[in-house]
């Protein structure tokens, strides 16, 4: 399985080469384009329950599609719904990384996917929600983000600080506390920043350049109101 | 040594931010740490750390990882144990001096998760409690509202939505209608002790089986009622139930009912998205029933008190239940805001069986002549 990113920038697609037999899941609805030798499936990752628990508490959707290569080798191009880079990830057995919701856009067979429960403050203000998707196994991973997508390398002990709406994902070897941006609470939220994630290293965050949440508010001003 | 697992990682100044994925193994002294060569056909190289150079502690995301620091001669270096059988084989092995500060990390992990599981509890148990008490204590708090709130503002409230919904229908001004009704009304009225309200009452030409009453004492009466009515009592049981809405200010009760549920549920749930945004939908909607239940089964029993005080056959409400009662048949008493028509005859019995007899005044006018000025037609049975 081999994979390229076309058009890096604004509006990428993957291009995901598989070998016969080979499969790959994604996103529902991420197919572009694939070779005739292609054939997709719905699959329900996780059993009924657990894509019932991954569309209901994580927003993600209930369906992943898979996309195997039954009739020979063949490509397969990817894209997410929103403007934003795709990064690609190799995972290796050990290493896991926790994504935020909309973060998954394709995955290789030995991936797995839980929706995991996260404690009640980081729920509550962090901005992922109670639960966030968790992504072990080994093969390749392909994230998407809005806007950029920026990482940040965190050696043993080292501290950042991240705004909770711009994270993508981030390693299990990395630790965070959720804080208010400024020491008043006051000045936390009319700094604009409201809460904030103080990453600890060891571990990579993968950070996005632009903020969903404050974009969809931005576009709801000129949305003319209609009742 | 082809075909290695890593089961660890290890971090270090000479590594990537990733870590390095490495197998360890424990052995009696300490751990041999082999890493993997970044391409194929590469050596791999292992080292040897002593249990004696260690330095332990639980980290990672959940503080479920067992982190092993040590300096070696290439510097500061981090290995973190995930698998459960090798912390199990650490455990086991490690000497004395460092089962102190394993059973640190270990109660460290215990308590985060006890943490977790006191928090959830304790938030589950308060949204428990709010729940129960909003569906059990809710018709308190609403009674003390609703008592706030002057009669003239309710006859006002009620009044503007009666002429609007008057515009649109036709009316029957007078004739032996209008008269049955009104005497049947003030019969009623007269047996309210310092009633505040002056009751209106239309007779609107409609099929409808039906009457209703808005805040403020404004009642209509549909000829689709009457038409169907087998005796004059039967109206005037529907009309004692419906003055017994406005007497209890029902319509008030659900208004401020309503606004605050929905205010309260707002305020503890925001708008969730999937599964919580349906529960949430799903209360307001089951409590707005069994809200409209209670208020109707009120009113079917402070209605016949009226109508025995009123000297009118109260059998007529019963039967006019039971009549209702054949069409009923596959409805779920949870999911109406009436309760079953059989439910209602049956409690209305039951409370009938308890009062004394009472002398029974006829009314004034003749019941099929009323009928006849409808224009009913007998011969087309339901």
């Amino acid at each position: 399985m081999k994979s390229e990113i076309l058009y890096p920038g604004a509006f990428p697609m993957a291009r995901v080469e598989l070998g016969s037999g080979e499969q790959i899941k994604a996103e529902s609805g991420a197919m572009v384009a694939c070779s005739p030798t292609i054939d997709i499936e719905s699959k329900m990752e996780g059993g009924f329950l657990g894509a019932l628990s991954r569309k209901f508490l994580t927003g993600e959707k209930f369906f992943f599609q898979t996309l195997k290569a039954t009739r020979g080798a063949g490509e397969v191009l990817l894209a997410p719904t929103v403007p934003g880079e795709i990064v690609v990830l190799e995972l290796d057995g050990v290493n896991e990384y926790m994504v935020q919701k909309d973060g998954f856009l394709a995955g290789a067979d030995g991936i797995t996917i839980d929706s995991q429960m996260q404690s009640m403050s980081r729920g509550l203000l962090g901005g992922e929600g109670f639960f966030i998707l968790k992504m072990s196994g080994k093969g390749m991973l392909l994230l998407n983000s809005f806007g950029a997508v920026h990482k940040i390398e965190l050696k043993p002990g080292q501290e950042y600080i991240v705004d909770n709406s711009h994270l993508v994902a981030w390693s299990t070897t990395t630790s965070y506390n959720i804080e208010k941006a400024t020491s008043g609470w006051v000045a936390s939220f009319t700094s604009g920043e409201g809460f904030v994630c103080r990453f600890r290293g060891p571990g990579l965050v993968y950070i996005q350049s632009r903020n969903p949440g404050g974009f969809g508010a931005w576009v709801r001003q000129f949305i003319p109101v209609t009742e | 040594m082809n075909e290695l697992h890593p089961n660890a990682l290890c971090f270090g100044d000479e590594f990537p931010a990733s870590g390095a994925p490495c197998l360890v193994h424990v052995e009696g002294q300490g751990m041999t740490i082999t890493f993997l060569s970044d391409h194929e056909g590469g050596e791999s190289r292992s080292e040897f750390v002593e249990f004696s150079q260690l330095n332990i502690s639980a980290g990672g995301l959940d503080h479920n990882q067992l982190v092993a620091a040590w300096v070696g001669p290439a510097g500061q270096r981090m290995l973190y144990l995930k698998s459960p059988e090798l912390i199990r084989a650490f455990r086991h092995t490690a000497p004395s001096q460092l089962s102190q500060p394993l059973e640190q990390a270990a109660e460290q992990v215990r308590q985060v998760r006890h943490r977790h599981r006191m928090v959830w509890g304790l938030v589950s148990g308060t949204v428990l409690a709010m729940v129960l008490g909003l569906w059990f204590g809710s018709d308190l708090l609403v009674e003390l509202a609703v008592d706030r709130i002057p009669v003239e503002w309710e006859q006002k409230l009620g009044e503007s939505t009666y002429r609007e919904f008057l515009a649109g229908q036709s009316v029957t001004k007078d004739g032996p209608a209008v008269s049955a009704v009104t005497e049947m009304t003030q019969r009623l009225a007269s047996q309210v002790p310092n009633n505040p309200y002056r009751f209106e009452v239309t007779v609107v030409k409609s099929d409808v089986v039906n009457a209703f009453a808005l805040p403020g004492g404004y009642i209509v009466v549909f000829t689709g009622l009457m038409k169907k009515a087998d005796s004059p009592d039967e109206v005037a049981g529907v009309l004692a139930h419906e003055l017994n809405h406005v007497l209890q200010r029902h319509g008030l009760e659900r208004i401020i009912k309503q606004l605050g549920f929905v205010a309260v549920v707002s305020i503890a749930l925001g708008n969730p998205p999937g599964l919580g945004g349906i529960m949430k939908q799903l209360g307001i909607e089951l409590m707005t029933l069994k809200f409209g239940r209670a208020q109707e089964t009120e009113a079917d029993m402070t209605g016949l008190q009226l109508l025995y005080r009123a000297k009118i056959n109260p059998d007529g409400m019963i039967t006019f239940f039971q009549r209702l009662a054949e069409k009923d048949e596959g409805r779920v008493e949870w999911f109406s805001t009436h309760p079953m028509s059989s439910a209602r005859a049956d409690r209305l019995k039951a409370q009938l069986a308890e009062m004394p007899k009472q002398n029974i005044e006829p009314f004034s006018f003749e019941w099929s002549k009323v009928q006849g000025a409808l224009g009913s037609s007998l011969g087309s049975a339901p």
